[in-house]
């Protein structure tokens, strides 16, 4: 299991030079299945990455570009109309009802550019994400990966709002391989293009199998989570709250995704890593979730904390 | 009584924590009352009303609640009848009623998500417990919903609609009320099993019917009288209004005696007051808290003299003490308690808000004038609907009423989504931090600023903020002085420090030279001092001209005691922007008022 997980991972690097968060948040949320939100300016793989664990895991997919006139039937289906005369009597009954489709039947979705059109549907759609449920029908969803610009004048868009932010477990910032001073891999990317070895867009394999996603969904519930993490995770929040003010009023530090999907990703971080135990060293995938939910200069000290306290 | 805690345990299963939100949910579900549960993201709500409704086994119904939510969506859908009479035709609009209306339990999760229109049907049907003719067999209503001040994309339930909620929870998080023991609980849970229903029909039934049949005494309900006399007392007349009859007077009967048989007792007494809590807490602000805990404790403590009288030999915890109090406490005199000399509240250092909610008012009004921009409205905030104006509009026209329309059987024009227009415009907000600035002033200065950027960002307004004393201090977002990084203000704004003089003449050139080069059709500036300008031009000559010509206004808030400087008065008034008076009282609250003009003013603008 945990070698078909790595051939997810090499596709990843196969195809994308760079961008170690990105790729681990991804994984994460395709086997822990929690929501994705990459944030970050244009042409830094955002969606090539996301458009890849989708298709290398076997999943069905869904894409959609958000633009400022994205409707809601774009996303969850067609609006149809049913006309059905009364059995008594000489009335008919008129409902209207939505043909599932695109977010309602997909496993895996990319919603690229969603703080573009933070319009007409996505209040709706994300309500959809976060209850998996549309009406009275479960869906299949695993996992959504939204992508989205910086907020800003030059970008036309709106940052979330924080309890939509909140919906998505795992959230960061990614910049271009010049920008974060990855410059080994931009060489390398460099030289690839130089080469002519990279194809624009390459058709990609599925190397997984929904089985396999099943597999290491039930292998999850079994990893062990030792007392001192727990307590490690509990004195990092205790001083992020205390230390550092991240209160209810200027932090998102909620319960749901700071006792309950920490876990989940804490356990799946230890899945990547072959081991049936999470260790303290794990913790540190919780500065994935810290993003926009603590003020930013908070966030960048979180890696700091995170050591301090395992 | 095993039923009861078959259910109590049920709900500590599915949710650490959160003691008062359970029992708010379990005595609306035996009192049949509805429950309103307020919350941060992520605390629990949705979780602890779905875990009810499954295991009080009753028959429950979840519409998904959204910012398109319509009428027909909650209540049923249309159904158009057409009968023969003859020559004529005639067209009747019903709804064939949705599972909604057939449920025991309706779970509204994330309420305030939804347009007005489409809740108020719902909202009738609430409190009648009738819709489309009949009557309904709901029980209890279980809303959910985000803290208003939270939630930019909501729309806060308007007072007379929540006040339909008799029991109200404000909910707090685990980790934000740093109980870190129960947090630790959580870490260490497994998976919880999935919920069966313990409570048969029948016994949740039988459940009910027992409730509303426990005595509840006189002195009960006079000592209940009594409380709410002693509050309405100490509570600011603006809030005693919202101590309703409907919750207080008529609902709050079945809520205690919901309260005695979960805690298996025969009859009402009076610790079962201490329900109390679940239908006050809520309703009176944070500010007032410690009033609401004066009440509740002065009438916990006279619980002793009062209970005697029902002579209740059977109840423990009531010993002799008060036999010969209870003699004075004759049936039909004045009420026990309540009439006692209570000690005189301390009043809360902090601020109230309802003193800043004037002038955030005001001001809101202010730039909300200015959305007129053709922009369509991007947000999540819930949408109305209108009939179609314009042809252009019928893509947002309801697909039902679109196809009868143009079938040329539907009456009128269709219903349209309402697209509201966004603001467009920058606001700069001047806060002053010289020495003089500290304490209590501070606080209320940080409240008010904090106020404005959160209407800014419901208006869709950019804001850009400075902190002076001498000097200006322009907080920039990534070099852009006006931005949307709302929280990043408001997490500057919540950070104290007083130090330096005041100049007016600093944070005005420094705003308006941003503004200068803004965009914005609408631009506004707001400065709040507590000074006497000693650096600068204490005229700024030079700022009042460049504000006018550049069409800003300029919003004074002057607080403190002393006396307002003319200047102020001369900005606001040439520009066209509010003035404010804030005044800290005896009391120690600080009160805002509107500065009136200076007639001399206004005839020197004349000239």
């Amino acid at each position: 299991m945990h070698e078909r997980l790595k051939a997810l991972r090499e596709l990843l690097d196969r195809h994308v030079v760079g961008h170690e968060d990105p790729k681990r948040a991804l994984l994460l949320g395709l086997i822990c299945r929690e929501h994705v939100y990459l944030e970050g300016p244009p042409g830094t793989a955002k969606t090539r990455m996301a458009e890849l664990v989708a298709r290398g895991s076997g999943s069905r997919f869904f894409f959609h570009q958000l633009h400022r006139d994205t409707r809601l039937a774009d996303l969850v289906g067609d609006v149809v109309l049913e006309r059905r005369r009364l059995e008594a009597g000489e009335g008919e009954t008129i409902s209207q009802r939505i043909e599932p489709g695109g977010v309602l039947t997909a496993e895996v979705c990319v919603l690229d550019d969603i703080s573009r059109a933070p319009g007409e549907a996505l209040n709706v759609l994300l309500r959809v994400l976060e209850e998996r449920r549309f009406g009275h029908e479960r869906l299949p969803l695993l996992c959504a990966v939204a992508t989205g610009n910086p907020a800003g004048d030059e970008y036309y868009n709106e940052p979330l709002d924080p309890a939509n932010l909140d919906r998505f477990a795992l959230q960061l910032r990614v910049g271009s391989l010049l920008q974060s001073r990855q410059l080994d891999a931009a060489r390398a990317l460099l030289d690839g293009f130089a080469r002519g070895q990279v194809e624009e867009r390459p058709e990609v394999e599925p190397v997984l199998e929904r089985a396999d996603l099943d597999a290491v969904h039930a292998a999850l519930a079994r990893v062990e989570v030792p007392g001192p993490v727990k307590d490690a995770l509990l004195e990092l929040l205790r001083r992020l709250v205390v230390d550092h003010g991240c209160g209810e009023a200027s932090a998102l530090l909620t319960d749901r995704s700071f006792l309950v999907k920490s876990v989940k990703l804490l356990r799946g971080q230890a899945l990547l890593c072959a081991r049936e135990r999470v260790l303290a060293e794990d913790l540190q995938v919780l500065s994935l979730m810290t993003t926009f939910r603590v003020p930013e200069e908070v966030h960048a000290a979180v890696p700091e904390l995170i050591a301090s306290v395992s | 009584m095993s039923a009861l805690a078959a259910l109590r345990t049920g709900l500590d299963v599915c949710l650490v924590g959160q003691r008062e939100a359970k029992q708010a949910l379990l005595v609306g579900l035996i009192a049949r009352q509805h429950v309103y549960l307020e919350g941060p993201p992520g605390c629990g709500k949705s979780q602890l009303a779905r875990a009810l409704a499954q295991l009080s086994g009753a028959s429950s119904a979840e519409p998904l609640v959204h910012r398109d939510l319509r009428a027909e969506d909650l209540l049923g859908e249309a159904r158009l009848e057409r009968e023969r009479d003859g020559e004529r035709e005639r067209l009747r609009q019903r709804r064939a009623p949705l599972p909604l209306l057939a449920a025991e339990l309706w779970l509204l999760d994330g309420i305030t998500r939804a347009p007005g229109a489409a809740l108020a049907p719902l909202m009738r049907a609430l409190a009648e417990r009738r819709a489309l003719g009949r009557a309904l067999p709901l029980e209890c209503a279980l809303a959910t919903a985000g803290v208003p001040e939270q939630e930019t994309a909501a729309e806060p339930l308007e007072p007379a609609w929540l006040d339909r909620f008799p029991l109200q929870v404000r909910m707090t998080g685990l980790i934000a009320a740093g109980e870190l023991e129960a947090a630790r609980s959580v870490l260490d849970g497994e998976p919880a099993p999935p919920l069966a229903a313990v409570l048969a029909g029948p016994t949740r039934g039988r459940l009910q019917r027992a409730a509303a049949q426990l005595p509840l005494s006189r002195d009960v309900a006079r000592a209940w009288l009594a409380l709410l006399e002693a509050l309405a007392e100490r509570l600011d007349p603006e809030l005693a209004q919202r101590l309703s009859d409907r919750a207080l007077l008529a609902a709050a009967p079945a809520v205690f005696r919901a309260h005695a048989l979960l805690r298996g007792a025969p009859r009402v007494e009076l610790e079962d007051l201490a329900a109390a809590r679940l239908l006050l807490a809520r309703r009176i602000p944070a500010e007032q808290q410690e009033e609401l805990e004066q009440v509740l404790d002065a009438a916990a403590h006279a619980r002793v003299p009062s209970v005697a009288p029902a002579a209740d030999a059977g109840r423990s915890g009531s010993p002799g003490a008060g036999s010969g109090a209870s003699q004075s406490a004759a049936p039909g005199s004045a009420a026990r308690y309540g009439s006692a000399p209570l000690p005189q509240p301390a009043r809360p250092a902090s601020p109230d808000r309802a003193d800043v909610l004037p002038l955030l008012r005001a001001l809101e009004g202010e730039w909300a004038r200015g959305r007129r921009g053709l922009r369509e409205d991007p947000s999540g905030a819930p949408r109305g609907q209108r009939r179609l104006r314009a042809l252009d509009e019928i893509l947002d026209a309801d697909p039902l009423e679109t196809w009868l329309y143009a079938e040329g059987s539907w009456p009128g024009l269709p219903h349209a989504w309402r697209r509201q227009r966004r603001g467009s415009g920058a606001v700069a907000l001047l806060r002053d931090v010289s020495a003089s600035m500290e304490g209590r002033l501070s606080v209320w200065a940080g409240q008010v600023i904090a106020g404005l950027v959160r209407s800014a960002r419901r208006s869709g307004l950019r804001v850009g903020y400075v902190e002076f004393a001498h000097e200006a201090l322009c907080f920039r977002d990534g070099g852009r002085f006006f931005h949307r990084r709302y929280s990043r203000v408001l997490a500057q704004a919540a950070r104290r420090r007083a130090a330096g003089r005041t100049s007016y003449e600093a944070p005005l050139r420094a705003a308006l030279d941003e503004l200068r080069r803004a965009p914005d059709p609408l631009r506004h500036v707001v400065l709040l001092t507590d000074g006497l300008p000693v650096a600068g031009d204490p005229e700024v000559r030079v700022e009042r001209a460049l504000a006018r010509r550049l069409r800003v206004r300029v919003h004074t808030v002057f607080v403190g005691l002393g006396t307002c400087p003319e200047v102020l008065d001369r900005l606001s008034a040439e520009t066209g922007g509010l003035a404010f008076l804030a005044r800290p009282d005896q009391g120690g609250r600080i009160r805002v008022q509107t500065r009136t003009s200076r007639p001399e003013l206004e005839s020197c603008m004349n000239v």
